[in-house]
């Protein structure tokens, strides 16, 4: 997947006709294989842009910048990004307006050995739900899969699984970089601070690790795309998806197959309801 | 020989845990204003005895909750949380249930997949009518959760520097 000379095209297209300000793409880092993000404001830096299949990032999570409000903006959406994007949209976070929204037909991301992600191979929307112009030729319809994570953990006892939790609680250093690399969370306060007001309680607890990253999937729960941009920000790589993966499992099996923002105009699946939703474990 | 077995109570989630003697769990129950919270009232005044150990928290409607509140429960001194509301088709804000019945079931979900017990968490309907079924799931969630012992993960004063 190398859609560099594609980009490159459309984005000299769009400065050359005025259509847009800036454009949100990916460039090389200049010291190793890697990507990184890179919002360009003309002609003159559109040969560093480039995109193939290191091209990991979310760029919707760059729409709540300064860098891009109230500009018109160009964009590279990937399909997980474009169902963010259109979460966003319909969360009235952005305006479709003055966006030009390049989608790419996404055939899976890389990791740094250049095997192709397990969850690329589990995606269910791998084409962009959202554009004004595609690139690449669209998949066929998928299935939706269980994370192979998930089920593994999951099969696990109860004992095993707090253990294993408990670690991954006990790693986190409380830096929030998950929740500010995350497109869908944008308030501009948020519940988890709370803890971390009074200093002197550290801030840097398992305990207060476990109320955030808790608290924080829970209100991801049902809009989260599984971009993973989470995953890649944190410093202390740990396992963010199968907090919600395992949401999303929950959501799919109970909720009529909801996965979030494939529909346009659709909130998430806490926002609407089912008088046959499950309510068996309610005395 | 019965009093020795309830003094080695101990957490299901993290069995190196024993309950001190004379232990007795806190629960957080989370009613509704219209529907459950005034059928505690209604138990209260029938003269109905139910367990001491629920602290009851007022909240307008079910779908006021958020998972937060929970965790936050959980997190300080609960050793389990109740919340209770309407009968569906009940809630006064005529909707408000449905949506706090599939938080309900995500939240149950994720907090079992991290490794609480399911128990820990419980929901319940119960209407304004219903004074002795109020009783009933206060005495059923009492006797599940000490039945698994205290709740250690995750406590706030236990990490306090």
């Amino acid at each position: 997947m190398d859609y560099t000379k594609e980009i490159r095209e459309i984005a000299t297209k769009l400065f050359a006709e005025g259509k847009i300000d800036v454009f949100v793409g990916y460039r090389m880092t200049g010291f190793d294989e890697n990507q990184v993000p890179v919002i360009i404001s003309g002609l003159e830096d559109v040969p560093m842009l480039i995109f193939n299949d290191r091209s990991v990032f979310n760029l919707a999570n760059y729409l709540k910048q300064e860098h891009t409000r109230k500009k018109r903006v160009g964009l590279i959406v990937k399909g997980c990004d474009s169902r963010s994007l259109n979460l966003l949209l319909t969360e009235n976070q952005v305006n479709r307006e003055r966006l030009f929204v390049i989608g790419i037909a996404c055939e899976g991301i890389c990791d740094q050995e250049g095997n192709k992600m397990q969850h690329c191979k589990e995606c269910v929307f791998p084409d962009a739900v959202v554009y004004d112009q595609m690139v690449g030729t669209p998949h066929d319809a998928r299935q939706y899969q269980v994370n192979a994570d998930v089920r593994e953990l999951a099969s696990k006892s109860l004992v095993e699984r707090r253990e294993y939790f408990e670690t991954v609680f006990e790693s986190c250093i409380r830096c929030n970089a998950c929740r500010h690399s995350c497109p869908l969370c944008y308030c501009a306060k948020c519940v988890i601070d709370q803890e971390t007001s009074t200093l002197y309680h550290g801030s840097n607890t398992t305990s207060s690790a476990f109320h955030a990253l808790m608290t924080w999937s829970l209100h991801l729960a049902g809009r989260c795309v599984d971009c993973r941009n989470c995953e890649r920000a944190c410093p202390m790589g740990l396992p963010l998806h199968l907090l919600h993966k395992q949401n999303e499992n929950t959501i799919y099996g109970n909720f009529q197959g909801h996965l979030a923002g494939v529909v346009d105009g659709d909130r998430g699946a806490f926002y609407k309801y089912n008088m046959n939703d499950p309510d068996d474990f309610i005395m | 020989m019965e009093e020795i077995v309830k003094d080695q109570l101990v957490s299901v989630e993290k069995p190196e845990i024993v309950a001190p003697p004379g232990w007795e769990p806190v629960i957080v129950g989370i009613l509704c204003n219209w529907c459950s919270y005034a059928g505690s009232d209604l138990t209260g005044t029938s003269r109905i005895q139910y367990p001491h150990n629920i602290r009851i928290i007022r909240v307008p409607c079910t779908s006021r909750v958020d998972p937060w509140f929970l965790i936050k429960a959980l997190q300080t001194t609960a050793d389990g949380v109740l919340v209770s509301g309407c009968h569906p088709g009940d809630c006064h804000y005529i909707t408000g249930n449905y949506y706090a019945r599939r938080r309900f079931l995500v939240t149950k979900k994720l907090l079992n997949f991290i490794g609480f017990h399911e128990n820990r968490i419980q929901f319940s309907w119960v209407s304004a009518a219903e004074g002795p079924k109020f009783a009933k799931v206060v005495a059923k969630v009492t006797d599940d959760i000490k039945k698994l012992g205290p709740l250690h993960l995750y406590k706030k004063e236990n990490f306090e520097k």
